[in-house]
């Protein structure tokens, strides 16, 4: 099973029917990305798909062949923070931290496709993502804080840091 | 020793220096001459690699780094930022020059408060508050005294700061790193001077997470992310109802098959090991298992039927008896209110499901995991394999939520028979499904309650029976061992026995579970009966965030709120003369009424709410705004007022009122396990829901400020929470909610 993992080729000798979830963790060796209820309802294990948020526990990997997937690891560049990790920090939003890899994951694609997200915007992109510790007035605030900075820099490294992966 | 430890945590590197270090400390504590501050003369100690052990939390090796021991674990309620701060301030250097690690189990870090190294109880910073900043300043103390020596001068000439330590008037100054071996050889303080709270410079005033740039790069090591050489991955078939033994399976079919390592009866049920968490999840689906089933499963229905049952057959414990509550019911001129309250069995759905890696050998057994308990998870290691407890060595790691589930260590018992059984180091993971069902779940209760008004509107007489399992009868069997490590193993029975009949004397705390924050209450009632009849269907209870105040705080509350209405008074103002003599319980009302805007009318098809709860020694008061529309509630925003004492991090105050404020919403919304055929209705999170962020309602927080001593936060934002809304709800609707979830007529 070829595809890039954070702008690597990686090739996993695994069953086809293998969450994505499973292959990163235990055979790639990323544990970023955490397990929460496999069946796609938490959001923690949500990594990129060629920029796309998606849910890993029930992608199978067979399904990611010769396409890119960015996970929590390749999100900052070496000690640049992404600008959503930056914003995560300075707004103290992770508690436990276990499924913020995920809110960051699906934060980041949100502000990929939409620079400027509404109350509604962000609704709509952070709703599939639980978090039990309840950060999320700190999450809404991260996002919308991280969405400013890009609008003040449009180079912003948003466009060029995680998006790297896009076809 | 020959295992290699790997984990992925950059914050926490296991390093087998630390593992031999810690691994000896798990033998004994005393064994290195550690002591604690102020009760010891002992010497400290010189590392083999040349660092110095000031105690058993602080080492400074030649390099002038800092590395603090925490005894208190991190899942997310902020010890570790915590209590590094306590230990920032007596040194004089920022906490994030601090390099923290995490306890292993010994009997130096057991949480003074309960006799176990439990983290639990909101009592972490109450607990350390002290002792932590002794032990700093121990060090501070002995390594003045080694520069006073150095510099041939008086230490009250010479202060610490950054690192570094300064002789006044001069240029005169030395790096901490070269103080330490003369630091060692210098008494431990027996009554080292803690800095003068008006010399803070980082309690009360620092902020930033300690755990975030972890936690954000995905680095931070959780339980499941740890990695054993040559582990395998094992998953549990569960029993299909409580109380249910298996008694054969097909697994030798798999023999053979890729992956596949073995099947193993354990305790609870199957094991299945295979070479990777999904293969031996696939093999398990494969299997036929046969179980013998209980005679009578556990129904939801049955449970509330035998809480209903005792309440008429059994008058109850008095667990709080003040005055003649009779006189007040029998005066003619009173008005009665009387409501029975339903409460639910709850999950506690932690995002990291339980899991733990067991390696057990033939004298040694290493766990690594999530836990809010090490001392205990040595107990219950020890049961499972033939070791004693100093021969088992937990590697705490990063939880991803504990909000008590933690306490309970069946998971850890699990990885290590299976690895006791296979003879190889596992991984086991349970899966959502597993964690759900086989949770030791937040109790249900029924409370019957009855007040009396009398003519001046106030309440002459509060009757509150409380009907319910009580926790410690499932915890006392783990725990009880833990308390007393020298005791064999086939006394361990005898003491969880001896720990239940002992309950509520000098010998063992009574177990208030059921009735805490109902036989505490800050109101002058004219008379109040506070009882309790303990029920228990059989299914098994632990602790969940806020425990009895989570029922109580709720009952009590929304039980007042329609005193209140009985009497025609306002909510608020009913309260605070309630609360003539309790400035501060009256104060956290009376802040979070002004920030709410109380007294002005709110916006079109809102209604307001308030209540306040004291637990785990603070006093919090909410105040809610909510509408209802077409049969669905929804939370705009709520504001809390809280006064937890003197403030260690004040942000991380206000994220633990904001996460109580979400976990409490999510119970009062949806909350609810069920039982049909002894299972839990409930699997996942389909059908457990849990608040999501379109749900979530500006919260706005509010921290008195105080100087008394600093006191809970990871919980006591949660009990009022319900009541607040329960009071907005019957203004929304008329309908007054009497059980948990809520459900509109």
């Amino acid at each position: 099973m070829k595809f890039t993992l954070n702008g690597q080729s990686v090739a996993l000798d695994v069953d086809p029917d293998m969450p994505l979830l499973w292959a990163l963790r235990d055979e790639a060796n990323m544990k970023g990305t955490k397990f929460g209820c496999g069946m796609g309802l938490c959001g923690a294990c949500t990594v990129h798909l060629n920029g796309q948020a998606i849910r890993s526990c029930i992608t199978p990997i067979s399904s990611v062949v010769g396409q890119q997937v960015t996970t929590i690891e390749g999100l900052s560049k070496g000690d640049q923070l992404h600008p959503v990790q930056q914003a995560w920090v300075e707004h103290n939003v992770p508690q436990c931290g276990y499924c913020q890899p995920g809110q960051i994951m699906s934060a980041s694609s949100l502000l990929n496709s939409n620079s400027a997200p509404t109350d509604e915007d962000i609704d709509n992109a952070m709703s599939g993502n639980i978090c039990r510790c309840g950060t999320y007035p700190r999450i809404r605030k991260a996002i919308k804080s991280a969405s400013q900075k890009n609008a003040l820099n449009q180079d912003s490294e948003i466009n060029d840091l995680a998006y790297e992966v896009k076809v | 020793m020959t295992t290699d430890i790997k984990t992925l945590s950059k914050v926490i590197p296991v390093t087998r220096r630390q593992l031999l270090v810690k691994g000896a400390m798990a033998s004994g504590g005393l064994a290195l001459g550690l002591a604690l501050p102020g009760c010891s003369t002992s010497k400290s100690k010189m590392t083999e690699s040349g660092s110095w052990q000031a105690n058993a939390w602080l080492e400074i090796d030649t390099a002038g780094k800092v590395t603090f021991t925490l005894d208190r674990v991190e899942m997310g309620q902020g010890t570790y930022t915590g209590l590094t701060t306590l230990i920032a301030e007596e040194l004089d250097q920022a906490p994030d020059s601090i390099e923290v690690v995490f306890a292993s189990a010994a009997k130096v870090y057991r949480n003074k408060d309960y006799g176990l190294q439990i983290t639990g109880g909101s009592n972490s910073i109450s607990s350390s508050w002290l002792p932590m900043r002794q032990a700093a300043a121990s060090a501070r103390a002995m390594v003045l005294e080694a520069a006073a020596d150095v510099f041939q001068t008086n230490t009250s000439q010479l202060a610490l700061a950054d690192g570094k330590v300064s002789v006044d008037g001069t240029q005169k100054m030395i790096a901490i790193g070269e103080l330490v071996g003369l630091a060692a050889k210098k008494d431990i303080p027996d009554e080292p001077v803690l800095k003068a709270s008006s010399d803070f410079k980082y309690i009360g005033k620092h902020s930033k997470r300690l755990d975030s740039l972890a936690k954000v790069k995905g680095e931070a090591g959780f339980g499941i992310d740890a990695v054993v050489d040559g582990m395998a991955y094992a998953v549990v078939i569960h029993a299909p109802a409580i109380g249910a033994r298996l008694t054969s399976h097909d697994g030798s079919v798999l023999s053979g098959r890729k992956g596949f390592i073995a099947v193993s009866e354990i305790d609870s049920g199957l094991a299945v090991v295979a070479t990777s968490y999904w293969s031996a999840r696939k093999f398990a689906n494969e299997i036929k298992a046969e179980w013998d089933l209980p005679e009578k499963p556990i129904t939801s229905l049955d449970t509330f039927e035998l809480y209903r049952e005792t309440a008429y057959s059994d008058s109850g414990d008095s667990v709080r008896s003040e005055g003649d509550i009779d006189e007040g019911f029998n005066d003619a001129s009173a008005r009665t209110v009387e409501i029975e309250f339903e409460l639910p069995f709850l999950a506690h759905a932690t995002m990291e499901p339980m899991n733990c890696v067991a390696h057990v050998q033939e004298n040694r057994a290493d766990i690594w995991a999530s836990t809010q308990g090490p001392d205990i998870a040595q107990v219950v290691v020890a049961k499972a394999t033939h070791l004693d407890l100093d021969q088992v060595f937990v590697h705490s790691q990063f939880i991803g939520g504990g909000f008590g589930r933690r306490l309970n260590q069946d998971f850890i018992g699990e990885a290590a028979e299976i690895s006791k059984n296979v003879g190889i180091p596992v991984k086991l993971v349970w899966s959502r499904e597993d964690d759900m069902r086989n949770d030791f779940y937040r109790p249900s209760s029924l409370h019957r309650m009855r007040a009396a008004i009398d003519e001046s509107g106030s309440v002459s007489a509060w009757d509150h029976h409380i009907i319910a399992p009580g926790v410690m009868d499932y915890y006392v069997w783990d725990a009880a061992p833990a308390m007393f490590p020298f005791a064999p193993k086939f006394m361990y029975p005898m003491l969880g026995k001896v720990g239940l009949v002992t309950a509520g004397t000098p010998m063992t705390p009574a177990d208030t579970s059921a009735y805490e924050g109902a036989n505490d209450l800050e109101y002058a009632f004219g008379a109040q009966e506070v009882r309790y009849s303990k029920a228990d269907i059989g299914v098994p209870v632990g602790y969940w965030r806020a425990v009895g105040h989570s029922h109580n705080g709720f009952t009590t509350e929304a039980f007042i709120d329609a005193c209140a209405d009985a009497a025609g008074k306002d909510s608020l103002e009913f309260r605070l003369a309630l609360l003539k003599d309790n400035p501060r319980m009256a104060g956290v009302l009376q802040l979070a009424a002004e920030k709410g805007g109380w007294n002005t009318p709110p916006a079109k098809d809102i209604y307001r709410g308030i209540a306040a709860h004291k637990s785990f020694g603070s006093y919090v008061a909410e105040l809610v705004e909510l509408s209802v529309e077409s049969g669905q509630i929804k939370v705009h925003k709520v504001v809390c007022a809280i006064d937890c004492g003197t403030l260690v991090n004040p942000d991380i105050v206000t994220m633990q009122m904001e996460s109580c404020v979400v976990f409490g919403l999510t119970a009062a919304l949806y909350g609810e396990i069920t039982f049909e055929n002894g299972l839990a209705t409930q699997s996942n999170f389909h059908d457990y829901q849990m608040v999501r962020n379109n749900e979530c309602p500006e919260i706005d927080v509010h921290i008195v400020e105080s100087t008394e001593s600093p006191t809970g936060v990871g919980e006591p934002g949660l009990p009022p929470l319900a009541a607040a809304m329960a009071s907005a709800i019957h203004k929304a609707t008329g309908e007054r909610q009497t059980r948990l979830p809520f459900k509109l007529a």
